[in-house]
């Protein structure tokens, strides 16, 4: 005999960036928090993948792809994932 | 001049006799001549004498003789006068009228008369004036001062005065009528000098002789008025006869300083008598003051005896009765002495005096005690909120300009009492409703009592910032508890204008704070709470304080509240997409799930601690996840089960119920499906919950209200070898049932995590602002870097905090110090 039965759940969860590295690369400011320019983490600011793996905040990276088109920390071409 | 028209005109027409004599003498053509003269002198009869005569010199040189008669014969002149006024006038004419026929008709008269001049000029008799003075005048003026009847008419001395000053002898005469006055005002004051020792009988006696020496001078005046508007206009020392009389009186009571000295003695006895309560002839002093007045010796005689008899009394007033009386009592008095001091003057003083009298009251019973009505009333008078005497005490301060003093009261009143409240940690459960009475008591105070004024409203707002900020950052976490109440219990009993009315002034307290940063973590803390638990009263009034705070603290300060917020929207709508999808389908739809999904960076960080789902969350869980990840790439999610709700059905024996409790309390039920009986450890290791909490979950499902578990032995404690049983014998008439939480009573080590926190949060900030400061400047002594971050850092802290922040700053290499001057520090790039 079923004595207790669960009807309806209500549950919690955060999210946050499944990255690889802590911080970004190229402003050094924690991937939880935002690039430099910007006052509020999360969707506002948010982290983009190349190919090879590496993230950086969106805007932090556009910023280095106004002079070239490669990673900055491994130097493979560079396009978003 | 007391010539009545009757007189004047008798005057007039008897020099037109004059004329008409003289006239008649020099012909008929003289007629015409004499006509328009006497025309001219008609409408010039207003003027004054001089001028008159001056048209008659320059009208005709044919006039001449009746110049001549007039300026050399007064005796004649003055006869005719007399005659005129004795009514002959008639006679006069009738007896001249035939030699006037007879000139008329010169050429039917064969003979010629022959006008020859006076063989000697008519002339008075050499003592005439001494004669008339001693005969007739002197007598009169006597007469007048003994108040005697005068044997002479007036008409008949005013005459004799006349003739006196036309023969150019009124210095004569106003020598002879001032030593007259004089002998007898001598005599006057003289007998006044012995007159009686009781103030009242004595002024009843000055006024007496005052008021005869002004009737007899007024009499006097009358009929010495020639002299009065001739010679003594012109010529005396004095301006009339009356300053004349007022000169003379004034000279001997200044003489007879005795007598001066009792006056004003005796009209201070008076007052004084007035100012203890006695009623006094306020006429007499009145007509006392007057006379000094008139004697043009008020100021010295009168008035500063006076002001120093008053000093004196007022002074003696305010030392006793402020022993004497408590404060209310005392200004009251004040005010009252103040008011009677004011009538005082407008009933029979001069209002010269009302500035000086008014200001020496202030200055005896106010001024010079200010500090001890403060000191001894004012406490009182806040605690007890009497807002009538505080007004009072705020008038009459303001009228001897220490509004200063009362203001600097003010402040330590409301410091004092603030602090006592904040620093009590006993009162803490209360502390904000205390300190926002007494700030609408102050306030109200100030409004009503101290007429708004801006200055004591900013006392009280220094005050208040000065003793908010003496307990470091509980007052803070009191008001965001504060707030939290508000809007967890919303509108019950209250409308909206009231609760946004509270709202308000909890923010007003808020300004007050320096280290907002702390209420920004206790309020984010508990707002974190209202939203996922679903405590929140209203939305709305929700949305309301978070406006209220950006415009406080500015949109920086609120922005992650607001994605919290955000969080919760946005979470909806993706639990709609989930419905719609596979994933959810594939679960086949026996339990109702909805997810919330925070960013973790907007809310505060909670320790969650690991829990073994059952298999149906598991599957639930795992499909969310999948849900969402592929909806959101590159991120990942943390559960945390803590603020996680459920509704459970369970079937008891004696009827089923529904039952809402925490996601903890859920997994133990859950345990039971399988067995009935299970000890502490075994329900340990089957949730895998940390035990405090979970006894603490325990705790509510078995020895709270509501106990749908029996525990074995009974107590209140959970124990580690405690036995838990399904409650079999539950029962409940409700059908719904909600089974609280025990609340995580805001423990003092959840507490010291976010106070903690703040810390963290506020050592970064130190940083940052000494790195821009230095950034920016490249090299600053460790004087001018302090001053530089006590104008950026909007919270308080220890020096030795960033002394201790600018090591680490040198260790990290962010800085370094220079090598010559230790106190010099420099950027390094």
């Amino acid at each position: 005999m079923v004595v207790v039965k669960l009807e309806k759940a209500k549950v919690t969860c955060h999210w946050t960036w499944n990255t690889k590295d802590e911080t970004c690369g190229i402003c050094q400011m924690p991937f939880d928090g935002c690039c430099p320019d910007c006052k509020i983490p999360g969707d506002d600011c948010p982290i983009v993948w190349g190919p090879c793996e590496h993230s950086f905040h969106l805007h932090c990276i556009l910023k280095w792809l106004n002079s070239r088109q490669h990673c900055p920390l491994c130097r493979r071409e560079w396009h978003f994932n | 001049m007391p010539s009545s028209p009757a007189r004047r005109s008798t005057r007039k027409s008897s020099s037109g006799t004059q004329k008409k004599r003289g006239s008649s003498l020099e012909g008929t053509a003289n007629q015409v001549e004499h006509s328009s003269s006497r025309q001219q002198q008609t409408t010039s009869n207003k003027k004054p004498k001089k001028s008159s005569k001056k048209g008659e010199d320059s009208s005709k040189p044919q006039n001449l003789l009746t110049m001549f008669n007039r300026e050399t014969s007064p005796k004649t002149n003055n006869d005719a006068e007399m005659l005129v006024t004795n009514g002959k006038l008639q006679q006069q004419n009738n007896q001249r009228e035939p030699i006037h026929h007879s000139f008329s008709t010169p050429q039917k008269s064969s003979t010629k008369l022959v006008i020859r001049p006076l063989s000697s000029a008519p002339a008075v008799s050499k003592n005439f004036a001494e004669e008339v003075w001693t005969d007739y005048l002197k007598q009169a003026v006597k007469a007048i001062q003994n108040a005697t009847k005068v044997t002479f008419s007036y008409e008949e001395l005013y005459r004799k005065v006349e003739d006196i000053c036309l023969l150019k002898l009124g210095s004569f005469l106003f020598e002879k009528l001032q030593e007259e006055v004089e002998q007898h005002v001598a005599k006057q004051i003289n007998y006044l000098q012995g007159y009686s020792h009781e103030p009242e009988t004595f002024l009843y006696g000055v006024n007496k002789v005052w008021e005869e020496h002004c009737n007899q001078m007024k009499l006097i005046r009358s009929i010495f008025l020639f002299l009065d508007r001739s010679f003594v206009l012109h010529n005396a020392p004095v301006r009339s006869l009356w300053d004349m009389g007022l000169k003379v009186f004034r000279k001997y009571l200044q003489q007879n300083s005795e007598v001066e000295r009792k006056t004003v003695q005796s009209i201070i006895a008076l007052v004084t008598a007035e100012r203890n309560g006695e009623s006094i002839p306020q006429d007499l002093v009145k007509d006392m003051v007057r006379m000094f007045t008139a004697l043009e010796i008020y100021g010295e005689s009168f008035e500063k005896a006076f002001l120093d008899a008053s000093s004196e009394y007022y002074y003696s007033e305010g030392n006793v009765l402020l022993q004497q009386y408590d404060i209310y009592t005392y200004l009251k008095h004040v005010e009252i002495r103040l008011s009677e001091e004011v009538n005082r003057v407008i009933h029979y003083l001069d209002r010269t005096t009302k500035g000086p009298l008014i200001q020496l009251v202030e200055n005896c019973l106010l001024e010079s005690h200010t500090v001890e009505i403060l000191d001894k009333g004012f406490h009182s008078m806040m605690e007890e909120n009497r807002q009538e005497d505080l007004a009072r005490l705020y008038r009459l301060l303001a009228r001897v300009h220490q509004l200063d003093q009362l203001k600097k009261y003010l402040g330590i009143y409301t410091k004092n009492t603030g602090a006592r409240i904040i620093q009590d940690p006993e009162k803490d459960n209360e502390l904000v409703q205390l300190i926002l009475d007494m700030k609408d008591k102050v306030d109200s105070i100030v409004c009503n009592c101290f007429g708004k004024n801006e200055t004591f409203q900013y006392a009280v707002k220094e005050s208040f910032e000065s003793f908010v900020n003496m307990r470091q950052n509980k007052p803070a976490e009191l008001i965001a508890k504060y707030i939290d109440q508000i809007l967890r219990t919303g509108n019950k009993g209250y409308t909206e204008e009231e609760l946004e009315g509270t709202l308000d002034k909890v923010l007003q307290f808020f300004r007050f704070i320096h280290g907002k940063d702390v209420f920004e973590a206790f309020y984010k803390k508990d707002l974190a709470k209202r939203l996922l638990l679903g405590k929140s009263a209203s939305l709305d009034l929700e949305k309301t304080m978070i406006s209220k705070l950006k415009a406080e603290c500015g949109a920086g300060f609120t922005s992650k509240l607001e994605g919290m917020f955000k969080d919760i929207d946005l979470s909806q709508d993706i639990m709609k997409a989930f419905y719609e999808s596979l994933e959810w389908k594939q679960c086949g739809n026996e339990v109702d799930l909805s997810v919330v999904v925070l960013t973790s960076s907007y809310w505060p960080q909670n320790t969650c601690g690991n829990v073994k789902l059952s298999k149906e969350l598991l599957k639930l869980q795992s499909a969310f996840s999948r849900f969402y990840l592929n909806k959101y790439a590159g991120r990942k999610l943390t559960w945390n089960h803590s603020n996680s709700m459920c509704t459970i059905r369970a079937n008891f024996p004696k009827g089923q119920k529904t039952i809402s409790l925490s996601l903890y309390q859920t997994l133990v039920l859950l345990l039971f499906n399988e067995t009935d009986a299970l000890n502490l450890r075994e329900i340990h290791e089957g949730i895998g919950l940390e035990m405090k909490e979970l006894k603490r979950t325990l705790q509510s499902l078995a020895c709270g209200k509501i106990r749908v578990l029996r525990k074995e032995p009974m107590s209140r404690e959970v124990e580690e070898d405690d036995t838990f049983y399904f409650n079999k014998d539950f029962q409940d008439k409700r059908y719904r049932i909600k089974i609280n939480q025990i609340q995580v009573k805001e423990t003092a080590e959840e507490n010291q995590q976010t106070t903690e926190r703040v810390v963290q949060d506020r050592q970064y900030q130190i940083d940052a602002a000494i790195v821009r400061i230095m950034k920016t400047r490249k090299s600053l002594t460790h004087s001018q870097l302090m001053s530089e971050l006590y104008e950026q850092l909007k919270f308080p802290y220890q020096p030795t905090d960033l002394k201790k922040r600018i090591e680490s700053l040198i260790d990290r290499e962010y800085l370094e110090r220079d090598s010559d001057t230790p106190q010099l520090y420099r950027y390094l790039a």
